[in-house]
């Protein structure tokens, strides 16, 4: 899997590249405008991470250039804008998702995988980790044949956790993905912590093992032991 | 007191004094002048008499009338001279000037005194006096009713123009137009006072954009930040050193990068980047919100009682999910283990209550930026409810803050609209 992040900040380059490159991601970064254009023109990617205000130009015109030489490329816009002027006119000229700035990077994974699968519907339109496999588009969980039914929650968890694994996820990241921006949850904790209790009891009771723990208070991580 | 009020007492005041001092002095001079003839024509008197007895050799015979009063007095000599002598044991109650002399008739001396009433200088006061008193009634009437006159016509620009000021508001600021005058004073202070709105329009126009860059500017850095924590939590060693220490950064990120997107929404509304032109359903976006909550109600043992009516408004759907948002968020927030939200929306009245641990807050500063009643933990970012106003202002709702019954109400009236936004 490729992917292309533009972006001029090189600290968020650099760590959007790293934790994308430890997901088994081909990463190339491009920090201007004009280099963009380039790599584009030249190769093709299976998602690109576009950040609209560059170092010579708008990242609009690129996707605008995308579109025009009729590239399949998925494109997901990042942002300091959080303008909802932008976000439409982002989707409308074809962009495939909208993130705003500050994310977290588990969030971007999240998204670059919901991108990809999308693109390539004529595989397989399922996730797997060990014995747990999900069908995105049926949106169900089978353990060994058996299925398990989650809440939309408890599903939306777990397709992040699967996409995220062996990372440690912070509880923000987790509450902003699964409650949105908008919701403050931060004295909400327990919350978060309730919903986890649940989909692992689930997951155990359909005989999978137990790969979510939490990580020093800080967040958790799904992971074979 | 009024200036002119001011200005007219002491004007008067003045102006009573000059014609009082003025009469007096009228008074004396005039007194002088006639006393002056009166004593001549004594003196006339006195001559004839000289001449008389020279002639004759005998004093001429006493003819008193109103007008004269002759005494002889044989062998009585008078001191000689003028005076002003009040007769008033003789039947004649009046002032009299006298001249007295001595004279010798064939041997015989007598005193003479020839008087003559002062019946005309007395008349003469009593006319100055009474002009005198009439001229200060005049002035005063006619001050009044120039007071009047200026009060309700020449001082009209300069109250129109304290109303107009009086009713300035800073994000409207082309509501006030002050009224052209043509005097100078007047047109000098419109000047001076459009001057300053100007001046204090720019500098709130470039704050306003200061905290739009401001915040805009940190996303950046703040992406920067929390990738970078994304990325050291996958460092299970270092986590197991320094995890606690981790753990307040991010959080703190997370607190500093939701401040800094209510402050970017908080200016976005005051700059009024939003435009009304959605019908909103209403209830739509409260029964919403409130199934969005009900996990985290039920969690925390919370009751809610939702009753909504339809009620369609010209609105701005994702600001009617933020302002509903915020008021649900808080109802159940600052909240107490097993207590109950109340929320109804009747008429386009939305009523959202709620039981707390906190007393009364107080209504006047409780939309205020960065309030927080001193007994919360700082919790909230204290921005959600003047986001909450501004929204309302904005859009042209009221919004208000009740403690009744032990329950925090908050009441958005979404029929005040005479919409102002656009």
């Amino acid at each position: 899997m490729k992917i292309l992040i533009i972006e001029d900040e090189p600290g968020l380059n650099r760590s959007m590249v790293d934790y994308l490159s430890s997901q088994q991601y081909l990463c190339e970064c491009v920090t201007n405008y004009s280099s963009a254009l380039e790599k584009i023109e030249l190769y093709q990617y299976d998602c690109i991470v576009l950040d609209l205000m560059l170092p010579g130009g708008n990242g609009l015109d690129l996707l605008k250039a995308l579109k025009k030489a009729n590239r399949m490329d998925g494109v997901i816009i990042i942002s300091a804008r959080n303008e909802l002027e932008d976000r439409i006119t982002g989707l409308q000229i074809g962009a495939d998702d909208y993130l705003a700035k500050p994310f977290h990077l588990p969030e971007l994974s999240v998204r670059i995988a919901a991108i990809i699968r999308r693109k390539n519907m004529q595989g397989s339109n399922t996730l797997a980790f060990e014995e747990i496999t999900l069908d995105i588009s049926a949106k169900t969980v089978h353990v060994q044949q058996a299925e398990v039914i989650l809440t939309r929650k408890e599903y939306d968890l777990l397709v992040y956790f699967i996409v995220n694994r062996n990372r440690v996820v912070s509880k923000n990241a987790i509450a902003g993905h699964l409650w949105g921006d908008d919701m403050d949850v931060a004295d909400n904790y327990d919350f978060i912590y309730a919903h986890i209790k649940n989909l692992r009891k689930k997951l155990l009771a359909a005989g999978a093992g137990d790969y979510i723990r939490s990580v020093y208070g800080m967040g958790y991580k799904l992971a074979v032991k | 007191m009024k200036l002119f009020a001011r200005y007219n007492r002491l004007n008067i005041m003045a102006t009573v004094i000059v014609f009082m001092v003025g009469g007096f002095t009228f008074y004396l001079l005039l007194h002088y002048i006639l006393v002056q003839q009166v004593d001549s024509t004594l003196q006339s008197e006195q001559q004839e008499i000289y001449q008389y007895v020279k002639i004759h050799g005998v004093l001429p015979e006493i003819l008193n009338t109103k007008d004269q009063h002759e005494v002889f007095s044989k062998g009585v000599p008078v001191q000689q001279g003028y005076a002003t002598v009040n007769y008033q044991g003789d039947g004649r109650d009046e002032l009299y000037r006298d001249v007295r002399f001595n004279i010798a008739v064939e041997g015989e001396k007598y005193g003479v005194i020839v008087s003559k009433p002062l019946r005309s200088t007395q008349l003469l006061l009593n006319l100055i006096i009474l002009v005198t008193l009439a001229m200060i009634a005049l002035i005063l009437v006619t001050g009044l009713l120039i007071n009047r006159r200026i009060l309700n016509n020449i001082w009209r620009p300069f109250y129109d123009t304290v109303g107009q000021v009086k009713q300035y508001n800073l994000s409207a600021p082309d509501a006030v137009t002050l009224q052209k005058t043509d005097i100078e004073e007047f047109a000098l202070l419109n000047d001076s006072i459009a001057a300053m709105m100007d001046s204090v329009q720019q500098d709130y126009q470039a704050l306003k954009k200061f905290t739009g860059h401001a915040a805009h500017e940190m996303q950046t850095p703040l992406a920067v930040i929390r990738t970078r924590m994304d990325m050291l939590m996958q460092q299970e060693n270092l986590l197991n050193e320094y995890g606690p220490g981790i753990a307040e950064i991010e959080q703190a990120v997370q607190r500093l990068s939701r401040l800094n997107q209510s402050l970017l929404l908080l200016t976005k509304v005051e700059n009024r980047q939003f435009a009304l032109n959605e019908e909103v359903q209403i209830e739509e976006v409260v029964e919403n919100k409130c199934a969005e909550f009900t996990e985290m109600m039920l969690e925390r043992k919370i009751s809610l009682s939702l009753s909504v009516t339809p009620f369609s408004v010209r609105f701005h759907r994702q600001l009617a999910e933020i302002l509903t948002g915020n008021l649900v968020n808080n109802a159940m927030r600052y909240n107490k283990q097993g207590g109950a939200i109340v929320i109804t929306l009747d008429n386009g009245l939305l009523t959202i209550a709620n039981t707390s641990n906190l007393p009364a807050l107080e209504q006047e500063q409780v939309f205020q930026r960065f309030y927080r009643h001193s007994d919360v933990k700082a919790e909230g970012n204290g921005l959600g409810l003047s986001i909450v106003k501004q929204i309302c202002d904005f859009a042209g709702f009221t919004v208000n803050y009740t403690y009744v019954n032990d329950m925090h109400i908050f009441c958005v009236n979404f029929n005040a609209s005479t919409t102002i936004g656009g």
